[in-house]
């Protein structure tokens, strides 16, 4: 009992200690005074010796007889437009004053106006607001004799281009994805929808990544309200780090215990902009190519932007293929651990034989057989994702002599459950944005089938559909248009209308601008 | 969140509480089971007793045994294995066979019920009464007379399927190719001898002598008088029970065509019973058959694709059709055993007058008059319209 409490208190002294620290090292932000030597040792105290910080103060003007300093950090500027645009005009043409007195000296503004010839240049007083432009790639230039300085944007730093997205390939559509930058990815969306009304809102969230986070949005199409509750719940995030999309998305998720996710999340700008232009919120994070949007529907993860490109037989088809995959990962293995070991007369006679006859002999109850080969695909498929493609491959080779000739040839799995298993695992993959939650109720209805049959299937369901039917993404029942049950929107749900009959948006998002277009008037076919 | 928790629990307890009202059930294995595939039911030679040979599959046995060498493979040959067990009742010889069989014996996919000749005549009632109330015996197994022991059958192996009682069900569902035995199912079966009046029937099952190796051959009808035995139905006169009964569903009938004789293969047929009780108390029974056909075979010369040869045809087919009903009644009022449900359908249409006449429906049946009407169609002649003859010049 002593000791529980002495950890207690020393964790809590430990605690007090690390937020006096977290205070020393945070220097107040100040306001820039007129002495340069007095402002640049401030922000050198602030900066530390980081060795990515490049400080070069050099003197200008007729006669040098200005002194200035440029701070700014290595690899995050374009070094061209430092030295042409910057030092260049500085160093050397500043010298041949242009106004009549020789002895003229330049303040700030005259630096902004005449001297520097980069494209983007404040000015300031503050020292957070300069450190902060040096820290996300600009230079900061200091000058005696003023209390401002001038933030002069040259960023340019390494990054990956616009290429084929890893997670959503496609056979006909853009194959361009986003990539690690805001403005590439803004960019990317506004080359697709060119209406002023498409509106990015840029926020700086984290207290130590500064990272920039965009809302975008459609005015006129996308609900006020919607707008609000997005811009309301990220106002309410206060950490210190965001690093990827997949933050943002668990602070302002409805359900975040839920295994169903209530954020999209795509790759493509093609697909960003079709939901931009259906009344949805995209919030695209600096650093990664995910942009989510919000609401998400369930029947929208069963929807890839394909199906609209295609013909819509084709696609309505796939579609519905879609969601009997999911069916068949999610059920698969629970329904045939319940007709083995629960529900054999429902087994047709010729193929219980053949059932019978590959199970004949195998050592464990079709419950521990389905979740070996369960927890063994798992295990492979996560071993695949983290290894270098080459020795994936390898991976694969082995995982599929060992679960599939060898287990079944050394009897201890049937060969009805490598198929059960193969086949689940294939439909996993169908729709990729619920493989998650399919894992998870792969799992929980196995364990229920293997306690009480396809009693405990059905309960199990029925569990899963109260949840489904009670969860709400930003306002719009998740179960929307199917429950509540939305006629117009179901023109785009499980099948896919042609794209002229699809007059109106969803109304459950874009309800005050509902009209997409006329009705359209197939051109008339005259007989000549 | 607690208040969420809690109705998250009740929604649980909610749920769990629906076990209580669900019915049997347990987990077992596949490999846990002996598959059954009949019954058999026969006369001890013990006084009250009744002989049961159980038929169950030996399913690592059966067959292609494919490359996965794992599986402990029962001697090759074996696909089936008849237990036998002497007992009172079905379900203490079932129960006695745990000393037999190291697996439990799993009903739901019995294929067929056999009923020994002796037993049949000595009455059933009392045996079937498991068919009806055990959870695992479905409604819709075959049920069958043998001419001999019951038991006997099951030791016959089948030529296509690997297990008799299979083999035994798939025959039985191919009777409609010639429509002479009926299909009867359990339930079928216990209907009629349920409704008291209807007389049970039942196909009749027999090994017969093939080329010196025994086959197993399925024809006629066993006719039970309530629970017992009486007679049987040849193959026509079975015919002209199922036509009445509209389970006629394809077939073969012989006859007379100008020029020679035309074989009309069935193509569909539909019946219509309708009793009356006539003002001086007789009862008839108007039978209306409606059946259409082809011609599936010709012998001789003559010309069917005229006009008038097919109306020739077309008579005979009904003449034919009616024959075959009147045999049939003729031997059911033989046999006093009311086939084809008139009664049932005087108790439908008549219930008040039916109270006085059950009773007395023995002698009443055998007093039935029939009418039977029927209407044949020829729809065509096959790829060819006329006979295989060189053609006359005319």
């Amino acid at each position: 009992m002593i000791r529980y409490l002495i950890k207690k208190i020393k964790a809590a002294v430990i605690y007090k200690n690390s937020k006096e620290k977290e205070q020393e090292i945070n220097v107040d932000p100040f306001k820039l005074s007129s002495s340069m030597s007095e402002n640049v040792s401030r922000l050198k105290k602030i900066l530390g010796d980081s060795n990515d910080v490049v400080i070069r103060d050099f003197t200008c003007g007729p006669h040098r007889k200005m002194s200035v300093t440029l701070i700014y950090i290595d690899g995050l500027i374009d070094k061209r437009v430092i030295n042409d645009d910057v030092m260049k005009p500085l160093m050397y043409e500043s010298k041949f004053s242009i106004f009549e007195d020789s002895e003229h000296i330049f303040d700030a503004q005259e630096f902004k106006r005449i001297l520097v010839s980069a494209g983007d240049v404040k000015e300031t007083d503050s020292s957070e607001e300069l450190l902060n432009g040096c820290m996300s790639g600009d230079a900061a230039l200091i000058i005696d004799g003023f209390d401002k300085g001038l933030i002069i944007s040259c960023r340019g730093w390494d990054m990956r281009g616009v290429e084929d997205p890893q997670t959503e390939s496609v056979i006909r559509g853009p194959r361009e994805g986003f990539n690690e930058n805001l403005r590439t990815n803004t960019a990317l969306i506004r080359r697709k929808i060119k209406d002023p009304a498409l509106t990015f809102e840029v926020k700086e969230m984290g207290k130590r990544t500064k990272t920039n986070v965009c809302i975008a949005y459609i005015r006129g199409i996308a609900n006020q309200d919607l707008i609000d509750t997005v811009k309301e719940r990220m106002d309410k995030i206060d950490t210190d780090a965001i690093l990827e999309s997949g933050y943002i998305e668990q602070y302002i998720e409805d359900a975040p215990y839920s295994i169903f996710p209530t954020l999209g999340y795509s790759e493509k700008p093609d697909v960003i902009s079709a939901n931009l232009l259906e009344g949805r919120v995209a919030i695209i994070v600096d650093g990664t190519p995910f942009v989510l949007t919000a609401p998400l529907m369930f029947i929208e993860t069963f929807q890839t932007a394909e199906d609209y490109y295609a013909r819509p037989y084709y696609a309505s088809a796939v579609r519905i293929l879609r969601f009997i995959s999911f069916g068949i990962s999610v059920l698969a293995p629970a329904v045939y651990v319940a007709l083995v070991a629960f529900h054999q007369e429902l087994i047709p006679t010729p193929l219980l034989f053949t059932m019978a006859k590959a199970t004949e002999g195998t050592p464990f109850p079709a419950a521990i057989e389905a979740l070996i080969m369960l927890i063994t695909f798992e295990i492979l498929r996560e071993a695949g994702v983290r290894l270098p493609r080459p020795i994936g491959q390898a991976i694969s080779i082995v995982g599929a002599l060992v679960m599939g000739q060898s287990a079944v040839s050394a009897g201890i799995v049937g060969t009805p459950m490598v198929i059960v298993v193969a086949i689940t695992a294939v439909a996993s993959f169908v729709v990729p944005e619920q493989s998650d939650a399919g894992a998870v109720l792969r799992f929980f209805l196995l364990l229920l089938a293997s306690t009480m049959g396809g009693f405990g299937i059905t309960m199990g369901l029925l569990i899963v559909l109260i949840h489904l039917s009670s969860l709400e993404s930003f306002g719009t029942p998740y179960l929307s248009p199917l429950a509540p049950m939305r006629m117009p929107d179901l023109k785009d749900s499980v099948i896919r209308a042609p794209l002229r009959n699809m007059i109106t948006r969803p109304l459950g998002l874009a309800r005050q601008n509902p009209k997409r277009q006329k009705k359209f008037e197939p051109p008339s076919q005259k007989n000549s | 969140m607690g208040k969420k928790a809690k109705h998250f629990i009740k929604l649980v307890a909610l749920l769990l509480s629906v076990l209580m009202v669900s019915g049997c059930w347990n987990s077992r294995e596949l490999d846990e089971l002996a598959v059954l595939m009949g019954v058999a039911l026969d006369k001890s030679s013990q006084e009250g007793m009744i002989d049961i040979t159980y038929q169950v599959a030996l399913i690592s046995g059966g067959g292609t045994s494919d490359s996965s060498g794992s599986a402990s493979q029962v001697s090759g040959s074996e696909t089936y294995w008849n237990i036998t067990g002497t007992g009172t009742n079905i379900f203490t010889v079932l129960r006695d066979l745990t000393h037999k069989s190291s697996r439990k014996l799993y009903a739901p996919h019995t294929q067929v019920v056999i009923i020994g000749n002796d037993l049949a005549k000595d009455g059933i009632r009392d045996y079937l009464d498991l068919f009806l109330r055990y959870h695992e015996m479905r409604l819709t197994i075959y049920i069958l007379v043998a001419k001999g022991r019951a038991g006997d059958i099951f030791n016959i192996k089948p030529k296509f399927s690997q297990i008799t009682s299979l083999s035994i069900s798939q025959l039985i569902q191919n009777q409609g190719a010639s429509s002479e035995t009926p299909q009867v199912r359990i339930m079928d079966f216990l209907e009629r001898l349920l409704s008291g009046t209807t007389a049970p029937i039942a196909p009749i099952i027999e090994a017969s002598d093939s080329e010196g190796s025994k086959v197993i051959e399925v024809a006629g009808t066993a006719v039970f008088k309530q629970d017992k035995l009486v007679g049987e139905l040849d193959n026509t006169e079975t015919r002209g029970l199922l036509w009445v009964l509209g389970e006629v569903k394809s077939g073969a009938i012989t006859v007379d065509a100008p020029g020679g004789s035309a074989e009309i293969e069935i193509l569909s047929a539909q019946s219509d019973v309708n009793v009356e009780i006539n003002d001086d108390g007789s009862i008839t029974a108007h039978i209306k058959i409606t059946e259409s056909g082809n011609i599936a075979g010709q012998k001789g010369s003559g010309d069917l694709s005229k006009p008038d040869a097919v109306e020739i045809l077309v008579k005979n087919v009904q003449k034919n059709i009616a024959n075959e009903v009147l045999l049939s009644v003729q031997k059911a009022k033989e046999l006093g055993a009311d086939t084809f449900g008139f009664g049932q359908m005087i108790y439908k249409k008549y219930p008040s007058q039916w109270e006085s006449m059950k009773n007395n429906w023995d002698e009443l049946f055998k007093n039935i008059n029939v009418e039977v009407e029927v209407e044949a169609s020829i729809n065509g002649s096959g790829r060819i319209k006329k006979p295989a003859y060189p053609s006359e010049e005319d």
